[in-house]
């Protein structure tokens, strides 16, 4: 009973202190600052960016196909892993689920943020076409926020009720609230079976879910007829960047959960090295799915496409290119293969360069690719045929970091990172084993 | 008393520099007005409308420039009598068209030749111009055969005023097309001793529902303009519509979806979030089995 309590005390969301408090306020500042850009990008229009005839698309759809990219971590960690039965995910789930959320929620306000005309959001129901790729974005996006919310909503449950006493004399008010999401849990039979086949459809669901999102999101560059971009390897391409940009953020966070709520007992080395390896297999995928996305065109590529590969190879792109290449997923691969490497610091360290290294390859796919048209446009002011994202757009992408990262704060801070009961039932568990290991 | 003179004298130069320096202007520009330069071309399209294709263009600062907005009045000259037809004014292009009601309202002289002037009365940029134009009146009479399963287009090419044949003159063979005339036959084909010409036309010409518009023309003639004459024969190959507008195509409007498309979509829609609505219920079901004893 006693270790129960101590996993209880130890796993409840704990207040905000000075240093986290420092850091919500700076994130509502930066989200206040992208909010003024954004109002003021409202008002004067598109404009204000530095997306013309040529960059038609530009810093906020590389940032809305990295959010696509990172939602995929609740997908590949916590539908897969549960259904190959790997127990050693559950200290990893939770923070997994929440990252789902926050990207995907962040996906959907990042493509209104591109649109440049809210208020003309329903014409996208109202006038869609099936055949469109766009059309599909605008189904699978909401589809799969609800998905990954149910996802994260269900196991939450029995930890609702946990709170709900927890908090009853120290915080009446939250243990009201918690008792409410708690949907009266008392964890009868019948509770458990219906939230436990809930889970089971969902993680079978989120599979094939997040699977057409990420080729969704590739057909929305494939179908589109452009050097760089018309290739039937998208998909898988795209799917497996997904995988590495959703594992680099889960590794980091995890570091950083881990150390600030001091949760070395639950999240150990030894989840480290199996996410380490994990992600170096990710890693490993997505550098094959490169070298056939850039090798191909090199030997086949016809005047056009060598220009964009030399753009990206030796020049103006070629630093981000090379960078993101070399940085972002070879150096991860190799330190990875080590077991030192696979240990929670280097991991740290690891997840972060993937992480941005993930952010800068969106732009690299996005970007070069609209300067090199097919039919190149005419009498065009010199400054189109580049592109840089202006301050309002630096301002406006910032904010929505920020505020991706300001929902897995708020989550953290009010939800337990690590499921309670899960890891009480598995306790449970692991002694029962152990007490029949001891009589056999 | 003498500065206040002197004040004085200054400001009448001053005013009188300033008007006389206006008039120089004024004048200035008026000397700089440009020449126009008119052309004319008679149109004659048998059995249709007869017309003046006019152009105005002007050579300012070494260059040639259209002149647009410019009131032209034609005038059929007789003898040395003058009759006003009508006016036209120039478009963007500085081309306009003067349609003629039919040849009979207008008169020859006395050797049949209908003379026709147009004259630009001048304005401020541009100076006065006058284009005259002499043309008779022929006429071509086309028509599409068939001997020896060729098909042929025969033309005689007269002089109506005087019914005599016209003869010695090309004649060009064309079928009509979007942008530019096909010619047909050889690239001259000159009317014999009785005006006449027949040229073969060879199969495999496509046009909507295998017909085709051949045009019979006297192109730019010194005497007679150009005159045209139109023949339509059902002699060419039947355009296929390969227009994919009323299908169901992936590049087709919205109510034109695929079937494909339209099934399989919908029925991923319909599996996606009939599932969610079954996780939903299952939410309240948990929510109402607080007590229960399974």
């Amino acid at each position: 009973m006693k270790i129960h309590d101590k996993i209880i005390d130890d796993l409840v969301p704990k207040k905000f202190n000075k240093k986290d408090v420092i850091w919500v306020i700076s994130l509502v500042v930066i989200i206040l600052v992208g909010l003024i850009a954004y109002i003021d990008q409202l008002i004067k229009g598109q404009e204000v960016t530095n997306m013309r005839d040529y960059a038609l698309w530009g810093i906020y759809i590389s940032n809305f196909v990295f959010f696509v990219a990172t939602s995929f971590v609740g997908t590949v960690t916590v539908a897969v892993l549960r259904l190959t039965n790997n127990s050693w995910r559950t200290p990893l789930v939770r923070i997994a689920e929440i990252i789902s959320v926050a990207a995907i929620i962040m996906a959907g306000i990042t493509i209104m943020i591109d649109m440049a005309r809210p208020d003309r959001l329903l014409n996208l129901f109202i006038h869609a076409r099936l055949q469109s790729p766009i059309t599909w974005d605008v189904i699978i996006i909401p589809t799969y926020i609800v998905i990954s919310l149910l996802l994260l909503y269900f196991p939450l449950l029995p930890d609702f009720a946990i709170l709900k006493n927890r908090f009853e004399k120290k915080s009446p008010k939250l243990s009201k609230i918690y008792g409410k999401l708690s949907l009266n849990w008392t964890g009868n039979k019948a509770q458990k079976l219906l939230q436990k086949r809930s889970i089971r459809i969902i993680a079978i669901m989120i599979i094939p879910v997040g699977l057409l999102l990420q080729t969704i999101d590739a057909w929305l560059f494939s179908t589109t007829y452009r050097i760089g971009w018309d290739s039937t390897n998208f998909a898988p391409y795209f799917i497996s960047g997904a995988f590495v940009a959703g594992l680099g953020a889960l590794v980091t966070l995890i570091y950083i959960v881990r150390k600030t709520k001091k949760l070395e007992n639950y999240i150990t080395d030894y989840h480290f090295d199996k996410l380490g390896k994990f992600l170096a297999l990710a890693c490993l995928t997505y550098l094959y799915f490169n070298i056939n996305e850039y090798l191909i065109p090199l030997f086949t590529a016809k005047k056009g496409e060598s220009i964009h590969l030399e753009t990206l190879f030796t020049g103006s792109y070629s630093v981000i290119f090379w960078l993101v290449t070399v940085v972002g997923l070879i150096l991860p691969i190799i330190v990875l293969l080590f077991k030192k490497g696979r240990k929670p610091l280097p991991m740290f360290y690891i997840g972060l360069i993937v992480v941005i290294g993930s952010w800068w390859k969106r732009f690299v796919i996005v970007t070069p690719t609209l300067l090199h048209p097919f039919l190149p446009i005419q009498g065009v002011p010199e400054s189109w045929h580049h592109y840089f994202p202006s301050m309002h757009e630096w301002l406006i992408t910032f904010a929505t970091l920020a505020m991706a990262l300001l929902i897995i704060t708020l989550c953290i801070r009010f939800l337990p990172v690590i499921p309670i009961q899960r890891t009480i039932d598995e306790l449970k568990q692991q002694n029962i084993d152990k007490d029949k290991n001891i009589k056999s | 008393m003498k500065n206040q003179l002197n004040f004085r004298f200054i400001f009448l130069v001053l005013i009188s520099a300033f008007f006389v320096s206006t008039g120089v202007q004024h004048l200035n520009a008026q000397t700089k007005k440009n020449k126009v330069r008119l052309k004319a071309d008679y149109v004659k399209i048998i059995d249709g409308e007869m017309y003046l294709n006019i152009a105005a263009s002007s050579k300012i600062n070494k260059k040639n420039v259209k002149v647009s907005g410019i009131e032209l009045t034609i005038f059929n000259v007789i003898n040395d009598e003058k009759r006003a037809l009508g006016n036209v004014t120039t478009n963007l292009k500085g081309e306009t068209k003067f349609f003629l009601k039919s040849i009979n309202a207008i008169t020859p002289d006395s050797t049949n030749t209908y003379n026709l002037t147009v004259l630009f009365n001048g304005n401020d940029t541009f100076k006065k111009a006058k284009k005259s134009i002499s043309f008779k009146n022929a006429e071509i009479k086309a028509k599409h055969i068939i001997k020896d399963s060729i098909n042929y287009i025969t033309a005689t090419l007269i002089d109506k005023s005087t019914k005599e044949p016209i003869i010695n003159e090309s004649l060009d063979i064309q079928v009509q097309r979007l942008f530019n005339p096909l010619k047909v036959g050889d690239e001259f084909n000159y009317t014999d001793e009785n005006g006449f010409i027949i040229i073969p036309v060879e199969n495999g010409i496509p046009g909507i529902n295998g017909e085709l518009i051949i045009e019979v023309v006297l192109n730019d003639n010194d005497i007679y303009g150009t005159v045209k004459a139109i023949v339509n024969a059902p002699i060419g190959s039947p355009i296929v519509n390969e227009d994919t507008y009323e299908q169901r195509t992936l590049w087709a409007p919205r109510n034109k979806t695929p079937l494909f498309i339209l099934i399989f979509a919908n029925l991923l829609i319909i599996g996606m979030w009939g599932t969610i609505i079954y996780l939903i219920t299952n939410l309240f079901k948990i929510n109402k089995t607080k007590n229960s004893t399974l």
